[in-house]
């Protein structure tokens, strides 16, 4: 038995008084963009709930002693390679007092050790030593029946899954590939299942509630709307078709846009390189190089995990972004930008120039670093209305032909609800 | 420094500093004035514009947050900028630092490095320290002026604030 404190599960408060809309999944009151107390619930039953996190990537840490830092919702967390090979993740909190352990993004380290009184773990996060364990001269010293094996970095359960490392504090969570679902766990092996290079990193921080994002990325309604870029450039997109995929619990989803077939067999059956490429009025059309890497025609496709990141293939352009809640009304979002070990120079070069469609200052999707802060500040004030989202129905469900639908946004809210108990 | 000034080995490489002192300034004023428009100018046809985080460049990796290969692609930025992206409207306060130069004689072009940092001014009044980093720039001479062969701006944090669409 463990002598650390586990977290209880069980609210440790009174019941939260909320009741959802009795239009359901339509509605989502803005009460729970700014509630602190369903923000803290979030916490404890999302995401030291019943769900899969993502940590890190599999190369982040390549070698015995790397580690990287990293958090489970606003919970800090380590994750290591031991001199096995084998990957741990713990709670980054000294099992003493309670300080940070690591505090790097990521470092190389014989072992973890606390600089506040040098409690020192393994790279599984086993208690090793406590200094002056003996005491000094005969004099202190911790009693007699202390017994460092049963301390420890509290531990997190993790998995592997196509290079991404998850974590969950959740016992009973399925695996990571049944969390994801059939649908879901083959698209993230088309895209993902071969050695990953990561191109480049950067983080954004965004002023809304982490859940206005979640929502954002599911909403294929918004896309053509806001972000105008490829309208503005006429970029010739021959990838009018496409759908949504759902995920069985709802709360993950596929968008994805194809190339229309006529025009595939009739211009591009004989080059295979630079065959994707786009007519635009471009003055610099190197920008959208790009070649098709797969048979299925899919050009473009976002893909969600809940409940905090996403994977997106645009044209070439292959990033995961991790979107981590730094309270109720702010949030960080990260771009992992990749490519694969195989990938030619020119390759590479195609990715990299394509990069600047997405981002920070993404050509065709910066409007989202702000779009949900105009949300969170149009809704603050009134916490008792709600948002009405009915655009291709009321229920949530995969739609295979029309991506003027806000499906996957319902779904994410079917998600919560059930997680929540709401 | 006193490596720096022995590299001005003929006269003309004072005229060529004191030339892309003032690109290095002009360019800041230029974007806190509003004049986008005058942007790609500042860089040769075939110039680079890249901006990245400390971390990516000591890491090696060659994705960054915006990356302009020639003045078309400069062009396209600006022209999405007034007609495709949405965003708060703001500007910038550049304070560029004393730069650090020398004159690579084989190329004829003036290495500079100069720190920043740029203050950003929302309508509502609202005024915050947006980024800290350093530019690197290679700088030629074309036709009569000196441009940018390539500017490299390297920020200090990861992390960028709502978003960037105004070239730092």
């Amino acid at each position: 038995m463990l002598t650390t404190p586990q977290p209880s599960s069980a609210p440790a408060r009174p019941e939260l008084d909320f009741k959802w809309p009795a239009e359901g999944i339509t509605r989502a009151p803005y009460r729970l963009f700014t509630d602190p107390e369903i923000y803290q619930l979030e916490q404890e039953r999302i995401f030291r709930g019943r769900s899969w996190n993502f940590l890190c990537l599999d190369v982040d840490i390549p070698k015995a002693g790397d580690y990287r830092t990293t958090t489970i919702g606003e919970t800090p967390v380590i994750v290591t390679r031991d001199h096995d090979g084998e990957v741990h993740a713990m709670v980054n909190r000294c099992a003493h007092k309670g300080a940070l352990v690591c505090l790097k993004k990521q470092d190389n380290v014989a072992n973890l050790t606390c600089v506040y009184h040098a409690w020192n773990y393994g790279l599984d996060g086993q208690l090793k030593g406590v200094a002056f364990r003996n005491g000094l001269r005969g004099q202190g010293g911790m009693p007699s029946d202390f017994d460092v094996a049963k301390h420890r970095l509290q531990p997190i359960r993790t998995e592997k899954f196509c290079g991404m490392i998850f974590g969950t504090f959740s016992e009973q969570v399925e695996n990571v590939e049944a969390y994801l679902g059939a649908d879901m766990a083959q698209f993230i092996k088309r895209n993902l299942d071969r050695p990953l290079r990561v191109l480049g990193t950067h983080s954004q921080t965004i002023h809304n509630n982490w859940k206005l994002y979640a929502e954002n990325l599911r909403d294929s309604y918004h896309a053509t709307l806001l972000h105008t870029f490829y309208t503005t450039f006429k970029v010739n997109r021959l990838d009018m078709d496409g759908g949504i995929i759902l995920s069985d619990e709802k709360w993950h989803h596929v968008s994805f846009a194809r190339r229309a077939k006529l025009q595939e067999a009739a211009e591009y059956s004989e080059a295979k390189v630079h065959s994707a490429s786009y007519e635009s009025a471009l003055e610099g059309p190197g920008l959208l190089e790009a070649w098709e890497e797969f048979d299925d025609g899919i050009t473009h496709s976002i893909q969600t995990v809940f409940p905090n990141m996403c994977i997106q293939f645009t044209l070439n352009s292959l990033a995961i972004r991790f979107f981590a809640p730094k309270g109720v009304d702010k949030t960080e979002l990260f771009w992992i930008y990749l490519g694969y070990d195989r990938d030619s120079e020119e390759q590479s070069q195609m990715r990299i120039m394509q990069s600047n469609l997405t981002g920070a200052a993404g050509l065709v999707s910066l409007e989202d670093g702000c779009i949900n802060e105009f949300v969170q500040r149009g809704t603050r004030n009134d916490p008792e209305c709600a948002s009405f989202m009915e655009m291709g129905g009321r229920v949530a469900e995969s739609e295979k032909n029309s991506r003027a639908t806000e499906t996957a946004v319902r779904g994410f809210w079917q998600g919560y609800r059930g997680i929540m108990g709401f | 420094m006193s490596s720096v000034i022995e590299k001005r080995v003929t006269p003309s490489s004072d005229d060529q500093y004191r030339e892309a002192a003032e690109l290095i300034a002009a360019y800041g004023h230029a974007m806190d004035d509003g004049k986008i428009d005058l942007w790609p100018q500042f860089f040769t046809p075939s110039g680079v514009y890249h901006i990245t985080t400390k971390e990516n460049q000591d890491a090696g990796l060659p994705i960054g947050i915006m990356r302009c290969v020639g003045r078309g692609m400069m062009i396209d930025r600006v022209k999405a900028f007034h007609t495709a992206n949405i965003f708060e409207p703001h500007s910038y306060n550049h304070v560029v630092g004393h730069p650090t130069m020398s004159y690579d004689k084989a190329t004829g072009c003036v290495m500079a490095r100069s720190n920043f940092q740029v203050v950003r001014i929302m309508e509502s009044g609202r005024m915050d320290l947006f980024a800290a980093g350093k530019y690197l720039d290679v700088i030629q001479r074309e036709g009569g002026s000196l441009k940018f062969r390539e500017r490299v701006v390297v920020l200090d944090s990861r992390n960028v604030d709502i978003l960037l669409v105004v070239p730092l």
